[in-house]
């Protein structure tokens, strides 16, 4: 028998004097407030989410999806529709056609490429399916708008830079302001000042 | 009732509680047929978060419903995406590496600690003492933050992947997961200092919602509330999976089967569960994290974008996937609630024929009505947080 459980019931049934005193003084009771006493003096950890603070996520986190160009800033994207393939939900609409360049096949490029957000649940799997490595989950998680059509994010958008640089190694608590548009409310970081919560 | 003052019997009431009140843990119904403020009858209703996960696994290909899993217990859905991959591994017969057996066993074990503390934080809540659940939220916090930095999500992770998982651990993880498992045993003995000497608690748990060991096997209860009545029953250590033999951990067990008892054994699981994470941060082999089987594994990307035979396999398996032999598995887990098993019948095609799912929520769930008959009514909510179901694991 495991004796790590039964301490605690023996002492309870067999009041000792000890046990009884303890009792009377409602030491149980203080012993709990003397620990909530204490962090009285401690860091405080909560973040002024929108207000002041923001937090940026790791690198590897899954938020809206960004695509990729190379170093030369052509895309990476090439049309092949694996990530379409791959959705479990069917959110993801690819529509490849090719470059101007007349290369043919070689420059198979997305002509339309748009994600559904309403249906999306950010699992990740068209990122690993993407042979390209076009394809990334990106740190915004700031989803929340006034329309559904909103929701809807094309190709247009997504190759944009991203604001959060992708080196960032992120994890931290940094200093934001809060914008409000008409379309939507944004929390703009600034990565200068940051801090860590544990 | 029988046994009480024959002028003081009055008519039996019927209560609906739930499924919108705060302290039924989700969206449960639960119908109280009552004498006065003692239980006769507790009858839990159930379905109302009813997604059909079973029938969607039947649409899908084998490796796109992983992140459905998580979808079930979602207060632990690292151990669903484990429960689920590995009956699929058996069916195809994959060996995963070391390495990944490690990253399989601490990310379980971190899952544990996390749905323990929501439960017996939210349990405090239920019955009054506030401020344990900002104190386990604090921890689940870093928990989730560890998660983030590993696999990118806080709630819904879809980690695991067939044969392996999704990614190698991130530099850094190793020392804050280390950082974690050391300030953790303190902030146990914190929780402990709150609640379980503390004279409210005790009468609020003590010889509540006792079930003996015998009805708890008969009920088919699992995990801590399986051994609380003190059953020593523990998959991991009865029947060892993933490299769970090489570890050295009690299972934790209680005596009288009370709601103070599964408590007791929750805290004590979240100790054992620091203590295994300890020793696989110690033990963890340097090597690859997944199996190297291109039938049903997607190689590594820098192959994809190298190498041609891994190209075609990459889009051979996203756009069909793959074929198990015809055959029927079950493997199961023991999750932080209880025995979490995968019954998969294969057909031979890309998709499973049938999935089901042995939820321990949704088996413990019917030892309630076993456990508050003539009790209370405040009592039920104490036994509803000491069963800690989760409904979308219930409902599927
Ligand atoms: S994250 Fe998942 S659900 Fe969203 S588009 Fe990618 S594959 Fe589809
Ligand atoms: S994003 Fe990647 S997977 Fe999707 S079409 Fe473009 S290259 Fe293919």
């Amino acid at each position: 028998m495991n004796e790590l459980s039964t301490d605690n019931h023996k002492n309870s049934s067999s009041l000792s004097i000890k046990d009884l005193l303890k009792k009377v003084f409602f030491i149980d009771l203080i012993q709990g407030l003397f620990i909530t006493f204490n962090y009285t003096f401690t860091k405080t950890i909560t973040e002024r989410y929108p207000d002041d603070e923001k937090w940026i996520p790791y690198k590897r986190f899954r938020g809206l999806h960004t695509l990729n160009r190379n170093k030369e800033g052509k895309e990476l994207c090439v049309g092949c529709e694996l990530c379409q393939k791959s959705c479990p939900t069917q959110c993801i609409t690819v529509i490849p056609m090719e470059d101007k360049t007349g290369k043919g096949i070689a420059d198979r490029i997305a002509y339309r490429w748009e994600i559904n957000l309403l249906r999306c649940m950010f699992c990740g799997l068209c990122e690993d399916a993407c042979p390209t490595e076009a394809l990334k989950l990106g740190r915004e998680y700031e989803l929340a708008s006034f329309s559904m059509q909103r929701q809807i994010r094309s190709k247009e958008e997504l190759i944009k830079p991203q604001p959060i640089p992708v080196e960032f190694e992120g994890g931290v608590i940094v200093r934001a302001t809060l914008e409000k548009g008409d379309k939507e409310i944004k929390v703009k970081p600034d990565l200068s000042v940051q801090k860590r919560w544990w | 009732m029988e046994n009480g003052n024959r002028d003081l019997i009055t008519r039996e009431v019927t209560l609906n509680m739930g499924p919108q009140h705060p302290s039924t843990h989700g969206v449960m119904h639960l119908i109280l047929h009552m004498q006065g403020e003692k239980i006769v009858k507790a009858e839990p209703d159930i379905g109302f978060l009813h997604r059909g996960m079973e029938k969607i696994a039947e649409n899908l290909l084998y490796s796109q419903f992983v992140p459905y899993t998580d979808r079930l217990d979602y207060l632990s859905s690292m151990t669903n995406n484990l429960g689920y991959v590995m009956a699929v591994e058996k069916l195809l017969n994959i060996e995963v590496p070391e390495r990944g057996k490690y990253i399989r066993v601490i990310t379980s074990e971190l899952s544990r600690i996390s749905s323990h503390l929501l439960a017996v934080g939210a349990w405090g809540l239920d019955l009054g003492a506030i401020t344990i659940v900002l104190y386990a939220f604090r921890e689940r916090e870093m928990i989730l933050d560890l998660f983030e930095m590993l696999c990118g999500a806080r709630l819904t992770y879809n980690y695991m992947k067939i044969g392996g998982v999704r990614g190698d651990l991130p530099p850094g993880f190793i020392e804050k997961c280390k950082e974690f498992v050391n300030i953790f045993p303190k902030r146990v003995d914190e929780y402990e200092g709150l609640l379980t000497g503390n004279r409210i608690w005790l009468r609020r748990n003590k010889g509540i919602g006792v079930v003996t060991a015998e009805d708890a096997i008969n009920l088919g209860l699992t995990g801590p509330s399986l051994r609380g009545s003190g059953v020593n029953w523990d998959i991991r250590k009865d029947e060892p999976y993933l490299v769970y033999d090489r570890f050295d951990f009690k299972v934790a067990t209680g005596e009288n089967g009370d709601c103070f008892d599964r408590y007791i054994v929750r805290v004590e699981e979240m100790r054992q569960a620091a203590r295994i994470i300890e020793q696989a941060l110690q033990q963890i082999p340097d090597g690859p994290v997944n199996a190297d089987v291109p039938e049903f594994v997607l190689p590594p990307k820098e192959d994809v974008m190298t190498k041609m035979e891994s190209l075609i396999h990459h889009f051979k398996l996203i756009s069909h996937g793959f074929k198990p032999p015809k055959g029927e598995v079950y493997s199961s887990i023991e999750a932080p609630k209880g025995e979490l098993g995968f019954y998969i019948i294969s057909d031979g095609s890309e998709r499973p024929f049938r999935v089901k799912i042995r939820a321990p929520s949704f088996v413990n769930l019917q030892g309630i009505d076993h456990m508050s008959k003539g009790a209370y009514f405040a009592d039920v909510v104490a036994v509803i947080s000491s069963l800690d179901p989760v409904f979308g694991e219930v409902d599927k």
